[in-house]
């Protein structure tokens, strides 16, 4: 993967394809005191809190993720799909879509949604607390995350499993060996797209008014959503919820294990849970970047940006820039410039509602029930990268 | 029906814009306009808007 460089070569240089590249390096720290952004193997990296601020929403920019199946060499149904939904679109056509969606994402419907959290990490906690030890990952965030996500379908919890291994599957799509894997990716979209369809299907059937119920209101004129685009538009919320939740749970896990008078001081003050989950995207967000692609040619800060220039907005690196955050440790009662946690712009997270409420009850709960949590073993991380976050951590605690 | 945005919290995403362009809009500076009084025919847009805007900050009244 490489894209001929159009800036000075005297930008620093991070190679962010190296396994070991972490995006919490010094190295990034020193790239962003020398430059608002440094170059990279794969076009530029922006570095600052202010930058990356206004980059998220530029008018030259698009979203530059629509082109990771042909950079891949793949096509197929995975690669209809992803070209063709709402994140990949831009101008008209993703401002129908997401207009079509929004009363699905609606805080009001979240708000009913917020008992049946709690409800679920209760039962989950129940589970493993006894034990004063678990895999914060496989008994918590992975169950939890696709728990919520059934919910938000109207599923019973017990379909969590099946749905967690087809997005895990589908979620192979990500990584480096996309195009070797594309058999099971492709098998894995076809029995999503049937298991999404038997779900309107029954919907259509036995109407209600809830996430699926909206959006098959708003199918009803399919000029303004296809039967295509409404399932196009699940298919997304389940492929686009379920790892992100899990991942930055898992992080927030690692971040108060750190940091136990911060976890100390949740469980007594459970109304800070909300400014936790805030506190935990900045240091720790999930997603460390999302790429931007330059539709024009244009001047930025001076520099020069052609046309087809792929941008790594690196959220990670802009919330703890010291040019905004003179003090950027972990501190969950701190009033804080918003962080990127959820990208931003026109495409700013559709299931941020969502997820900040589902986050919101699970820490609040999860403080409260595990006391002094510990590391209790070897964790596993993705690379410090890209969508990072931890796939096994044991975890010791004592139950309260 | 009276339309306000707390630019205090408005991070400018747009979300009202790409909700309810009658009401909402973006000039060649990308600074946020918007009507301040809307008739009853509008309600329903603005109410579109105020639930889709990421950081709450549209009131109405
Ligand atoms: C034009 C679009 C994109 C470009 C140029 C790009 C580029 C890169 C690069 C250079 C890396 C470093 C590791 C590697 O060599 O693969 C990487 C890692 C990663 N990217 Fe992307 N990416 C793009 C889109 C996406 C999208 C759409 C996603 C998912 C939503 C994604 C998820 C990831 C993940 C999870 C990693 C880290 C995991 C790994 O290294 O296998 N990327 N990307
Ligand atoms: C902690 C959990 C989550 C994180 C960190 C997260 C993060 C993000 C980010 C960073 C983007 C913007 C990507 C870009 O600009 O390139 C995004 C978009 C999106 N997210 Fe999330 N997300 C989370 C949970 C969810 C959930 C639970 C859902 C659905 C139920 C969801 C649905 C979507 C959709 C549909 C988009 C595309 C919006 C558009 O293009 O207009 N997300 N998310
Ligand atoms: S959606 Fe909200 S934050 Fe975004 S521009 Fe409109 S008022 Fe501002």
């Amino acid at each position: 993967m490489t894209q001929d460089s159009i800036v000075a070569d005297n930008l620093p240089y991070l190679d962010i394809s190296d396994p070991g590249f972490s995006i919490r390096s010094s190295e990034v720290m020193r790239a962003r005191e020398l430059c608002w952004c440094a170059r990279t193997n794969y076009g530029l990296a922006v570095l600052r809190y202010d930058d990356v601020q206004k980059l998220l929403r530029h008018p030259k920019l698009r979203q530059g993720s629509y082109r990771w199946p042909t950079l891949n060499d793949v096509t197929g149904e995975f690669a209809r799909w992803w070209e063709s939904m709402l994140l990949s679109q831009e101008g008209d056509n993703h401002s129908r879509l997401r207009r079509m969606a929004n009363p699905a994402f609606s805080p009001k419907l979240i708000t009913t949604l917020a008992p049946k959290f709690t409800e679920l990490a209760t039962m989950l906690i129940d589970e493993f607390a006894p034990k004063g030890e678990c895999d914060f990952i496989a008994e918590f965030t992975e169950p939890y995350a696709t728990g919520v996500i059934c919910e938000l379908l109207g599923l019973p919890f017990e379909r969590w499993r099946e749905l967690a291994d087809i997005a895990a599957d589908m979620g192979l799509a990500l990584g480096v060996t996309f195009k070797k894997d594309l058999p099971t990716i492709e098998a894995a979209t076809r029995r999503l797209f049937d298991y999404v369809e038997e779900l309107v299907e029954a919907r259509r059937a036995a109407p209600k008014d809830d996430f699926i119920g909206m959006l098959i209101k708003a199918n009803e004129d399919k000029s303004q959503l296809s039967d295509q685009e409404l399932l196009d538009m699940i298919v997304l919320a389940i492929f686009g919820g379920i790892d992100t939740t899990r991942n930055q749970l898992g992080l927030a896990m690692a971040t108060f294990i750190e940091h136990s008078e911060q976890w100390a001081l949740l469980a007594e003050q459970p109304e800070l849970g909300r400014a936790a989950v805030e506190e935990v995207m900045r240091v720790r967000p999930t997603v460390t970047w999302v790429t931007r692609e330059a539709v024009e040619d244009f001047t930025y800060n001076d520099t020069p940006i052609e046309k087809g220039t792929t941008l790594h907005l690196f959220s990670q690196s802009a919330t703890s820039d010291p040019r905004v955050f003179d003090d950027a440790s972990f501190d969950i009662t701190a009033e804080r410039k918003p962080h990127f946690g959820f990208g931003g712009g026109a495409h700013h997270c559709l299931g941020h509602f969502i997820a900040r409420g589902d986050m919101t009850e699970a820490l609040k709960l999860l403080a409260q029930r595990l006391k002094n949590p510990r590391f209790n073993g070897e964790v596993e991380w993705l690379p410090d990268s890209g969508n990072t976050g931890a796939i096994r951590m044991p975890i010791a605690f004592d139950p309260a | 029906m009276k339309v306000h945005v707390n630019m205090d919290i408005c991070l400018l995403h747009g979300q009202c814009v790409i909700a309810a362009p009658e009401i909402f809009s973006f000039d060649d500076n990308g600074d946020l306009h918007w009507v301040e009084v809307i008739d009853d025919s509008q309600v329903a847009d603005a109410e579109a808007a105020s639930d889709a805007c990421p950081e709450q900050a549209i009131i109405l009244g």
